[in-house]
């Protein structure tokens, strides 16, 4: 394994080829904020709360930490000015859905009160994590998404989840934004996902 | 027995030319054959289970089937459509999408048993099934109407009064984008670009293309279809 | 079909073809596009195989349903071969006398030629047409010459050489090297050198490697692809075996949209046919080398034409992006090389084989070469399928070729590059059009929609109908895409509604910000475009709508009512009956109002209102007069002529009012005393008492009543008198009926006469 030699936030950091920059900075004790990442899970993308500023052959931009793989010789600022906005817009975006849990502690970090915004509270992120643990881990497959754009919808399958949750509920922990906890009392579970909004509308 | 259950033999007996013994002996061979392949045990026994309410959603939904062995009937008919279009992909999971496209455009709609019939045989988690399903606009999960109607919406005939023309149309039909109407006559659909841009703003049914038609004439043409 | 197992082969069933066809024999073409279609194209080849075949001329005239021509405006276009003689517009009916005339007569049917607008000149044949001579069809053009459904027809002109030559005298380097000197740049969106990207997955480790056409064209407005897939499927498909032939990959993927089928039904066919062939398949040519394709259809997400998106659909996974840091021309479909290009791009290919690097090089600008189809539609004159060199400026598309505005509009603005892209007012119409020089303005080429916007158009309504789009075209995936346009578009909504805040465009904006440099892929990070574009462009509009609740292109629906001009209403009725909400109050004679309680500004009084009357329209920002108010109930009218009297009295009562009627002034000015009127119309000849004096004893009586006179035999001094005594108006007879109304109802400026016509659409 290639050892691998990159600069976080000033810092000369070592790293194994085919780590991200996410893993490499939490491993030099960097803390980089996340939301959709678990180190139990492949690494997603869908938050963008790990975007860092990297510079490269004097080319800089941003990426997400969680999927870019570390280079020699990259340079990498976890927490610039341009980073800092954008988590606190991203932030600003998601609160209305979610807006108590660790979504409202990691907001008051980066100076954010409340929301400009709103939108409906459904406690749900759609970060994805329940249904890549009930996928990857678990290999059940009792939930999944549905629906796509602002449609989209994290729903516990009733062709499923009724066989198999009741004794699991481990997804339960992983949920940031509350949904979970808060929908099933981890005995009952949707008796017809078909009725789902879709059909409605 | 009682009075009901006397009426209720009767009945199926003159249906169906047979004895009451026939009957007997029959359901006895179909007993037979539900134990020797193992029907009444799990796995196996909660997966019937679930095709068979599957079935009776299905029946319900397309509100003509009133009958339970009508709507087994049905589903089995629909399974064989879903194997066809799964045989002529071979099998590959990764067609799974042309295979939902080809049950789509024979049945209207992509029902709950073909859903579950193409997870079974194709070994694709359920979840990824109905995601896929969901996702895109071609699927639909509910019936379609006899006749698909399409108002573009896309940028050109949008600067042509394609909302006014919708209008229109929904004034005629007295549906809204995304309904069938009571006979199932018409879904109504909006597009994001037909690609005829020069016609517009366009209204498409069954594939026929009506340009800027007239209050009279959007009338006239929903009147042409059955 | 014999298979061809060598160049040899393929140049003798060219002759063979060749020596079948007699150039000089009449050949009718008809365009048998999906926009043609749209004009029941089928049915006017119906229509000439029935009359062929009537007059016994199918041993000397010969049919072919063709691809898309490009003037799309003026379809169905019929081209008759050998003169090349262009008919446009023809319907059914047109069908025997093109035959009897042209076919058999050798004579012109001049009204379905084109007719230069401003010379009146007639234009017989297709390549001299403005809309075409204008252009460079070098891609586009083999459409009008081919039947997409007979591979012969491409073979004819050359189809398939390339291939040859690829195979047998270039060798895989060569190919490669052509292809990067020319400088295919991509015709999707992205410009990427093709070159490069072939390069790419060549040399990637890993097998197998694929090639893809990106036929899932989503947007709004373009359909360039379309019209080359439907009409030249061969081009497409020699240049993606020459592609792979150079990169090294043997299976190849064209994924088509479904809202596409005869697309995918004449690649399909092209398919079969190049198959049976040996052109596609084992060994192709006799050269060794195999490839084959399969089509994928796509299932109706824009996001899913995303390169990384569409891969993971040809998985059998759903259509979503994937974080694009290693590219797919590296790691694509299952990890393996495998390098995707659209459509326009492949096209190109054979024609930079046969004709050479340095020939491509000679066509367009600095950076970008060759031409550009471009799809010139919204409000321009001729619509349709333009290609050009790079670097032709956006004024030369839109008025040499495109024929300007058209109803005498004013240009607004053009939208280019689709929902990725932004709007390019006026004073930037000598832009060049290439990949690089609209990006610096804010907006991008894009795959080539361009969209023309006339002074009617609202700009923040633009910029909601694209985020829109975009909202339910979006995966959802990525937080400050799904998000940011969840905002955005109810930010919009808001102020297309009436409801926008101070604040809102700088929120706009910063949103926008988020959007651009998070997002997980291009779909997200070119979503704030169009508001970017408008607000850089038209902030004014922005500022109108949320400080003054006001549209000034009058299209936002909260912000406009539509009002009917009472001077200009002649009470014809056509709004009312056609109002689907019966808002519209009025009678035969009476000026029609609209209740804007009830009405649901749908616009269709506006549309059916006859344009010579043009008395609807609509207003924003400025509060509705309130209707002239009806306070005339009752009117006396005193007239001895019976005739004229019953009439006037007839034609009175059915305009809804109370008439009493009477012949005497003696007995009107009883009748006054005796009954409440608010209205007396006084004829000045009248038996006993004249009519002056008439007036001027009934206003002593009332002060208030409205007097109008009403005289055969007008002078000034009777004039002057009556208006003194205190008439408010005074009619000569003859005098148009509508025009006593006007003065009934107190509107202060009466029309000219108009005389009521019947009313037609």
């Amino acid at each position: 394994m290639e050892s691998i030699r990159l600069e976080i936030d000033g810092k000369f950091v070592e790293a194994q080829e085919g780590m991200t920059i996410l893993q490499a900075a939490r491993g030099a004790g960097i803390d980089i904020p996340t939301l959709c990442y678990d180190e139990r899970l492949a690494p997603y993308g869908a938050c963008r709360l790990c975007t860092v500023e990297i510079t490269k052959d004097n080319r800089t931009r941003l990426v997400a930490s969680c999927v870019y793989l570390v280079e020699e010789g990259l340079v990498v600022e976890t927490n610039s000015e341009r980073v800092s906005k954008i988590r606190k817009m991203l932030l600003e975006l998601l609160l209305p859905l979610a807006p108590t849990g660790p979504l409202e502690s990691l907001a008051r970090k980066y100076g954010l009160e409340g929301s400009r915004l709103t939108a409906e509270q459904t406690s749900c992120v759609l970060c994805g994590l329940c249904v890549r643990y009930c996928a990857e881990i678990k290999k059940a497959n009792a939930i999944g998404f549905i629906g796509r754009g602002i449609d989209r919808e994290v729903a516990f399958l009733p062709e499923v989840a009724p066989k198999v949750c009741a004794s699991c509920r481990e997804c339960f922990a992983i949920c940031p934004g509350g949904k979970l906890a808060s929908e099933t009392d981890g005995v009952r579970f949707p008796i017809s996902i078909w009725q789902s909004k879709q059909e409605l509308r | 027995m009682s009075e009901e259950q006397i009426q209720i033999l009767s009945r199926l007996q003159q249906n169906s030319n047979l004895s009451k013994s026939d009957i007997l002996l029959r359901g006895l061979e179909i007993l037979g054959e539900y134990y020797s392949l193992g029907l009444d045990q799990p796995p196996l026994s909660l997966e019937l289970r679930n095709l068979e309410a599957a079935a009776m959603h299905h029946a319900e939904a397309l509100r003509q089937i009133r009958k339970k062995e009508e709507a087994i009937k049905q589903v089995i008919q629909e399974l064989g459509s879903v194997d066809k279009a799964i045989d002529k992909y071979r099998g590959s999971k990764s067609a799974l999408i042309q295979i939902l496209l080809d049950i789509q455009a024979q049945n209207h709609w992509l029902s709950k048993p073909a859903l579950m019939w193409v997870s079974e045989r194709l070994g694709v988690p359920w979840s990824q099934i109905y995601y896929i399903a969901t996702f895109y606009k071609a699927f639909s999960l509910t019936p379609r109407g006899r006749h698909i109607i399409q108002v573009c919406l896309g940028t050109a005939c949008q600067v042509r009064g394609a909302p006014r023309l919708l209008d229109k149309v929904m004034h005629v039909l007295k549906i809204k984008p995304g309904e069938t109407d009571q006979e199932q006559r018409f879904t109504l659909t909006t597009v994001n670009c037909l690609g005829c841009c020069a016609l517009g703003p366009v209204v498409v049914v069954d594939g026929n293309y009506y340009s800027r038609p007239s209050l009279e004439e959007t009338k006239q043409i929903a009147a042409s279809y059955e | 079909m014999a298979r061809l197992s060598s160049p040899a082969d393929l140049e003798k069933l060219r002759q063979e073809i060749l020596s079948q066809r007699d150039p000089d024999r009449l050949c009718v073409t008809i365009c048998s596009g999906t926009g043609c279609q749209c004009h029941r194209s089928e049915k006017v080849v119906d229509a000439f195989v029935h009359e062929i075949e009537k007059l016994g001329l199918q041993g000397r005239v010969d049919l072919r349903c063709t691809g898309c021509h490009g003037f799309c405006e003026r379809g169905p276009i019929v081209v008759i071969f050998p003169q090349q003689i262009c008919y446009l517009g023809v319907d059914t009916k047109d069908v025997s006398e093109i035959v009897s005339q042209t076919l058999i007569g050798n004579k012109l049917v001049k009204r379905l030629l084109y007719k230069d607008v401003e010379t009146g000149q007639h234009v017989a044949y297709e390549n001299e047409i403005p809309f075409y001579k204008n252009q460079k069809r070098i891609v586009f053009g083999s459409n009008q010459l081919i039947d997409p459904k007979r591979i012969d027809d491409y073979i004819t002109l050359g189809g398939y050489f390339a291939l040859d030559k690829a195979l047998f005298e270039m060798g895989r380097d060569k190919v490669l090297q052509v292809v990067e000197d020319a400088n295919l740049r991509g015709r999707g969106g992205g410009g990427f050198p093709a070159g490069i990207k072939w390069e790419t997955t060549r040399n990637a480790p890993g097998e197998p490697k694929y090639v893809i056409v990106n036929a899932d064209e989503g947007d709004p407005g373009a359909y360039m692809d379309r019209s080359l897939l439907e009409g030249n499927p061969h081009s497409v498909l020699e240049g993606l075996i020459i592609g792979a032939y150079a990169i090294g990959s043997h299976e190849g993927f064209i994924y088509v949209r479904q809202e596409y089928p005869l697309a995918v039904q004449n690649i399909t066919i092209a398919l079969e046919q190049a198959r049976e062939y040996g052109l596609l398949g084992a060994n192709i040519l006799g050269s060794g080398f195999d490839f084959d394709v399969q089509i994928h259809r796509g299932a109706g997400a824009f996001v899913s034409g995303e390169s990384s998106a569409l891969m993971t659909a040809i998985e059998g996974r759903v259509g979503e992006p994937r974080p694009k840091y290693i590219r797919t021309a590296v790691s694509g479909i299952e990890g393996k090389p495998s390098t995707l290009n659209n459509v326009e791009t492949w096209a190109n290919v054979p024609l930079i084989i046969n004709n050479g690097a340095d020939w491509y090089r000679s066509i367009g600008t600095e950076g970008s070469k060759g031409t550009k189809i471009f799809s010139l539609v919204g409000k321009v004159n001729n619509t349709g399928l333009v290609e050009v060199p790079m670097g032709t400026t956006l004024r030369e598309i839109i008025f040499d070729i495109g024929g300007g505005i058209p109803n005498g509009k004013k240009f607004k603005t053009v939208q280019t590059g689709g929902p990725s892209g932004g709007c390019i007012p006026e004073s930037l119409l000598d832009m060049p059009v290439d990949f690089d020089k609209l990006t610096t303005v804010g907006s991008m080429m894009g795959s080539g929609g361009m969209i023309v916007m006339d002074e009617d158009t609202c700009m923040v309504d633009v910029a909601r109908y694209f985020t829109d789009f975009l909202t339910q075209e979006s995966c959802g995936k990525c937080v400050p895409c799904r998000e940011g346009l969840r905002q955005t578009l109810n930010i919009l909504k808001n102020i297309c509604d009436g409801r926008g805040k101070e604040g809102d465009i700088e929120l706009l904006e910063e949103i926008s910000e988020v959007m651009k440099d998070a997002s997980l892929c291009a779909l997200g990070a070119t979503a704030p475009n169009p508001v970017l574009s408008t607000i850089k462009y038209f902030r004014d509009e922005y500022e109108a709508h949320i400080q003054k609740k006001r549209c000034p292109a009058k299209v936002c629906r909260e912000l406009i009512t539509y009002y009917i001009l009472p001077e200009r209403c002649q009470a014809c009725l056509i709004c009312a009956r056609n109002c689907p909400t019966g808002a519209i109050t009025g009678g035969k004679h009476l000026i029609h109002v609209i209740d804007q309680e009830k009405c649901t500004k749908c616009g269709i009084c506006f549309e059916v209102c006859p344009s010579r009357f043009n008395a609807v329209v609509k207003l924003s920002g400025e509060p509705v007069p309130p209707p002239v108010p009806r306070i005339t109930k009752h009117i006396l009218l005193v007239e001895d002529e019976v005739i004229f009297r019953e009439s006037l009295r007839d034609w009175l009562t059915e305009g809804g009012y109370q008439v009493t009627t009477t012949g005497d002034g003696e007995e009107a000015l009883k009748v006054i005393r005796g009954q409440e009127f608010d209205t007396i119309i006084l004829d000045l000849k009248l038996p006993g008492k004249d009519g002056i004096e008439v007036l001027k004893e009934a206003k002593g009586q009332k002060p208030s009543l409205k007097a109008i006179i009403i005289t055969a035999y007008p002078s000034p001094e009777t004039a002057t008198e009556a208006m003194k005594a205190g008439a408010i108006d005074y009619l000569i007879k003859p005098f148009n009926p509508e025009t006593l109304e006007r003065v009934i109802a107190g509107v202060p400026e009466a029309k000219p006469e108009v005389t009521p016509e019947t009313n037609e659409r």
